[in-house]
């Protein structure tokens, strides 16, 4: 009993954090038809940002905000400069098709080597805020701990910020609308490609959130977020491109389903076993979990 | 009649050509040192393994990001094959090919009703899933991974022929072989009705065709192709080991397609050219610049992603393509 | 009609090319391969980065700090050494590009200080170590497969391996916990099942076994680590891994509240790294580790006290622990090897020198050498060390107990041994 409670536990924290990710790779996605794999370099560009200043301030919060402004900037810019010309230029040949999915993947690796060139390739760590000690109960301590409930409460915050900010606010609307139909978003007067920048720009912003909590607990190399940035796709896929609720309830699956593969089955399958979990809900539903059945608009 | 003939000739001019080239490079490998000729038989790999994504994305349409856990597949059969059934070598590299094909099979089948970024993303967990099931069997060798030992070359060639000169000659020969028939198969009516696929899905299955079976046998294609390049690999390293299949060897093929034109078939001996030379360059640099272990670890990894995206944003098509442009530019003058 | 002609002269051309080529004669090979008058080139293979680095990449850097002093000081025989460092990242598929690099292209004379088990396994076989005649010294593994001397003619190891690490261990648990629990966490490969072989042969019994595979060390396993001792209720726990896997094990104990007494192997417990990674020192504080040499810290050692002041001047900014007294010291080793085999340096001659004079060379470590003509194993003993309050390490019970065995069946016995004093200033002298 208490090995199901624990593996519980632990699927969902990191599931939390795999939804911060799968949120942002589906927020770029509604708003320019882009699956961003940069998002993780993004992430990590964002994070190393952060660890800079929670070195030298020793305030994780203080650090969180920079890391959130970073990413917020590297979002809108790689939007802005990146995006944009790619659009100009590839749109035309077999290679539609491919090349913002490889554009992205080169932006990845470019991030990845700056950042490795910059800082180097040690680990680096940063202190988390909360004690990472696990809760006690009665005479055993779970896996739990102060930490995992401000991961999940973090994620909470922020699912509920961009759940209002999509459905109650202009800024809202208009991302939602550039998105679906630019045509006639631009008729109706939303400027379209500003637009597109702003979701990228937040995009950004909760990747950057992701990075920090995901190293309060681990440690931080160019290659840290890269299991991140498979598990944040893999949700997001889950939980169908289009919905956002879909993202962070892929995100949740994903993780209880890893970690039960984690406990019961075996180290070593815990990647197949993502792809296993993938498959069988793509076979299931083509669109995700979430799909309202509506075809696909790929 | 005058059609069969029209044929026959053009597929023996073919054959003519790839003998040719199979000539050139016997020569070239007596003539370069051993450290060239073993990078000759990676070039010869990656060929193998670009041709596998013309087909199946250049052609068919179809983004995928797992190549490098088909060419496991391969790999790990061939070295299943030959340690644990004494065959020859041939016969290994047969079964990498089958046995790939037949998960090619099964892959296409469950990813025929997926596109775009939910394919992408079903061959992206492939890619990291399937080499780490190594860890789980004990039979599949686990993180060291399998020796594959493909033997000594015949002593009749000398004892100056070494070992890496044997591998480049079964690696260039099969890569030949390779490009001769998946180049025959694509000027065929598969390549047509692949790429009137990629086109546009519904005309073509108004006109016809049926899509969701052509794309699974792309799929099967494509990867018997990369299980057969695994399988090289795994000649040339002389290991199959989880570590030789990384995410970044899958990006690395598909940056060598775009870069080489990923619809261009005489485009993938570049491709391949380009995926070795690249980290050579960038070791060069490295040293020159000194503080060598640094640079040496994130340079070549700068310079692949910068020439993808370059390569990306100017030339999506390919070199092949703008030169094209180019040229029926000055013939209009 | 010209098309056939034409057709026909290029086959005759590639065909008269062909057959030409095969005549092409190699070129001679008379100078040593990466020996000049001026230079001694040496290779070596290590994770710079990546899952396994943090310790380990410290390693190539203090042998190089160690080789500029020896270079500032006349070299071999007037040689000055070049290290050459390739980043393997413990992969064993890239040990075998970079190991083809250094013998192919950097045309290296020998490789010094290789580390990793199933890399040196991999490279060995895929490059034809043996076949090429490339010596191969100090493999920085434990690992007892390669004391075979026929199967590893031209390597020799330093560690002492982890067969005899555990049997030592086994001894030590057998007189000091008899009848407590025991937990084993151990890397799923020729590493720790090394080690896992010996105590079993031992006679050590263990309630909970834990396997992992390299690389997928990380809090979330560890979590699955620790959950599984805890259920097994062990309460001596030994550890065979890398240091990263060592503190994640550790830092998700701390935060479990689940302290067993820690037996961690030698390879992966340099308290100063574990630190690094964020194991806080009171879970340090007790721990008990094998190990070879004197504490870093402990300047009234004269090898440490040399060492220390080599890398304060010559690798400036890197904190002294473990893998730089580890990297010098092989430094030390490499600089005797090849002042052993002579002027007139050859490969072979560098291997019959450490076969024959090898055994007598200067190293920090407490055990004997074991080289020679049927041997290539190096040390073959640990003392019993434990951690204190403040992350440094002390020989268990005041002073150091050196127990020596092989790594097969033979006995294990307190050690006599009396080190070789260090060289003056720390160049060696020797012929």
């Amino acid at each position: 009993m208490q090995k199901v409670i624990e593996t519980l536990l632990i699927g969902l924290t990191t599931g939390s954090i795999y939804a911060l990710m799968s949120l942002a790779i589906v927020l770029v996605w509604r708003s320019t038809r882009v699956v961003n794999f940069a998002q993780a370099g993004q992430a990590m560009l964002a994070t190393y940002v952060g660890f800079e200043i929670a070195s030298r301030s020793g305030v994780f919060w203080l650090a969180v905000l920079f890391a959130i402004v970073a990413g917020a900037l590297v979002g809108a810019g790689v939007d802005y400069f990146f995006m944009r010309v790619l659009f100009k230029h590839a749109n035309s040949g077999p290679a539609a098709v491919v090349a913002p999915v490889i554009a992205t993947l080169g932006l990845l690796g470019l991030i990845r080597s700056f950042v490795g060139l910059t800082w180097g390739g040690e680990f680096k760590t940063i202190e988390s805020p909360v004690s990472t000690d696990g809760y006690t109960v009665g005479s055993t301590t779970l896996p739990f701990s102060p930490l995992n409930t401000l991961i999940i409460v973090t994620v909470s915050i922020i699912l509920i910020a961009l759940a209002i900010l999509f459905q109650r606010t202009n800024l809202g609307l208009a991302l939602r609308a550039s998105a679906y139909a630019p045509e006639i978003a631009k008729l109706a007067g939303i400027r379209t490609a500003r637009t597109r920048t702003i979701g990228w720009a937040i995009a950004g912003g909760v990747g950057a959130v992701a990075g920090m909590l995901n190293t309060a607990n681990n440690f931080l190399t160019p290659y840290s977020l890269d299991l991140l940035l498979v598990f944040g796709f893999i949700a997001a896929v889950v939980g169908g491109l289009e919905s956002m609720v879909g993202a962070v309830v892929g995100a949740l699956v994903l993780g209880i389903g890893l970690t039960i593969i984690l406990n019961y089955v075996g180290t070593s399958l815990v990647f197949i076993g993502g792809f296993a979990v993938l498959i069988l809900v793509l076979l299931i539903k083509p669109d995700g979990i979430m799909a309202k059945g509506k075809g696909r608009r790929a | 009649m005058e059609s069969w003939r029209k044929v026959r000739d053009v597929v023996r001019k073919k054959i003519a050509l790839f003998v040719f080239l199979g000539w050139v490079l016997l020569i070239v490998g007596d003539r370069v040192d051993e450290l060239r000729v073993y990078q000759g038989a990676q070039i010869a790999m990656y060929t193998i393994a670009l041709t596998s994504i013309v087909l199946l994305t250049g052609y068919s349409g179809q983004v995928s990001l797992g190549n490098g856990a088909m060419m496991a597949v391969g790999a790990y059969a061939a070295a299943l094959t030959l340690n644990n059934l004494q065959t020859p070598i041939w016969f290994a590299f047969l079964m990498a090919i089958l046995v790939s094909a037949l998960f090619g099979a099964l892959l296409g089948s469950a990813a025929a009703r997926l596109a775009g970024p939910y394919l992408a993303g079903t061959t992206l967990a492939l890619a990291v899933g399937l080499p780490a099931i190594a860890n789980q069997f004990s039979f599949l060798g686990g993180e060291p991974g399998l020796i594959f030992d493909v033997g000594f070359p015949p002593e009749r060639f000398g004892e100056e022929f070494t070992q890496y000169k044997w591998f480049f000659w079964i690696a260039s020969c099969i890569a030949l072989v390779a490009i001769f028939v998946t180049s025959n198969i694509l000027q065929s009516r598969f390549g047509r009705t692949w790429r009137a696929i990629r086109g546009n899905s519904l005309a073509a299955e108004l006109a016809g065709i049926h899509a969701s079976r052509m794309k699974v046998l792309a799929f099967t294609m494509s990867s018997a192709l990369a299980g057969l390049a695994g399988a090289v690999l795994a000649m040339n390293i002389g290991l199959v080991a989880p570590g030789a299949f990384t995410l970044a060897l899958s990006f690395g093929l598909v940056t060598g397609a775009v870069l080489a034109g990923i619809s261009s078939l005489p485009g993938v001996v570049l491709g391949g050219f380009i995926l070795v030379v690249i980290p050579e360059i960038a070791d060069v640099i490295a040293n020159r610049l000194g503080d060598a272990d640094k640079l040496n670890s994130y340079l070549p990894g700068l310079i692949v992603s910068v020439l993808l995206i370059l390569s990306v944003i100017y030339t999506p098509n390919g070199p092949g393509e703008n030169l094209r442009k180019h040229l029926r530019k000055k013939a209009a003058h | 009609m010209i098309g056939k002609t034409r057709r026909k002269r290029t086959w005759f051309v590639a065909a008269v090319l062909a057959s030409g080529s095969l005549f092409a004669t190699a070129l001679p090979a008379h100078a040593e391969t990466g020996v000049t008058s001026s230079e001694i080139k040496l290779g070596i293979t290590l994770p710079l980065t990546g899952a396994a680095s943090p310790g380990y990449n410290k390693i190539g850097n203090a042998m190089n700090a160690y080789f500029k002093y020896v270079n500032d000081n006349g070299g071999v025989y007037g040689r000055k050494i070049t290290l050459i460092q390739k980043n393997d990242e413990y992969s064993p598929q890239l040990s075998i590009a970079k190991t083809n690099e250094l013998i192919l292209k950097d045309k290296v004379f020998a490789l010094v200080g290789p580390l990793g088990t199933a890399n040196f396994t991999a490279v060995h076989k895929s490059v034809g170590i043996a076949r090429r005649g490339v010596p191969s010294l100090f493999l920085n593994t434990g690992f007892s497969g390669f004391a075979n001397k026929k199967a590893y003619p031209t390597s020799f190891t330093i560690l002492p391996s982890y067969a005899m690490e555990a049997k030592i261990a086994a001894q030590f648990l057998k007189e000091n916990f008899a009848g407590k629990k025991l937990g084993l966490v151990y890397q799923n490969d020729e590493f720790g099942i090394d080690a896992l072989g010996a105590f079993k042969a031992a006679g050590v019994k263990f309630d909970v076994s834990v396997p992992y595979t390299s690389g997928t060390q990380g809090s979330a396993t560890a979590q699955t680590w620790v959950s599984q001792l805890a259920a097994g209720g062990a309460q001596v726990v030994v550890f065979f891994g890398v240091t990263s896997a060592t503190a994640a094990l550790l830092g998700v104990a701390a935060a479990a509240k689940y302290a067993p007494q820690w037996v961690l192997g030698s390879v992966g417990s340099d308290p100063l790294i574990l630190r690094a990674l964020g194991v806080p020192v009171a879970v340090l504080n007790g721990a008990l580790t094998l190990s070879g040499n004197p504490s870093p810290n402990d300047t009234s050692d004269e090898y440490v006290k040399q060492f220390q002041e080599i890398n304060t001047k010559y690798n400036p900014g890197v904190a002294f622990d473990d893998y730089v007294l580890q990297g010098m010291n092989v430094g030390l080793m490499t600089v005797q090897a090849l002042r052993a085999a002579g002027s007139n340096l050859t490969r072979k001659g560098l291997i019959r020198a450490m076969e024959t004079k090898g055994s007598t060379f200067a190293s920090v470590a407490y055990s004997p050498l074991g080289y020679s003509k049927t041997s290539n194993v190096g040390h073959t003993g640990y003392y019993m060390a434990v951690m204190d309050a403040t992350g440094d390490r002390k020989p268990y019970g005041g002073s150091a107990v050196v127990y020596t065995t092989d790594s097969g069946s033979g006995p294990v016995v307190k050690s006599t041994f009396k080190r070789p004093a260090m060289p003056a200033k720390g160049l060696p002298t020797n012929s």
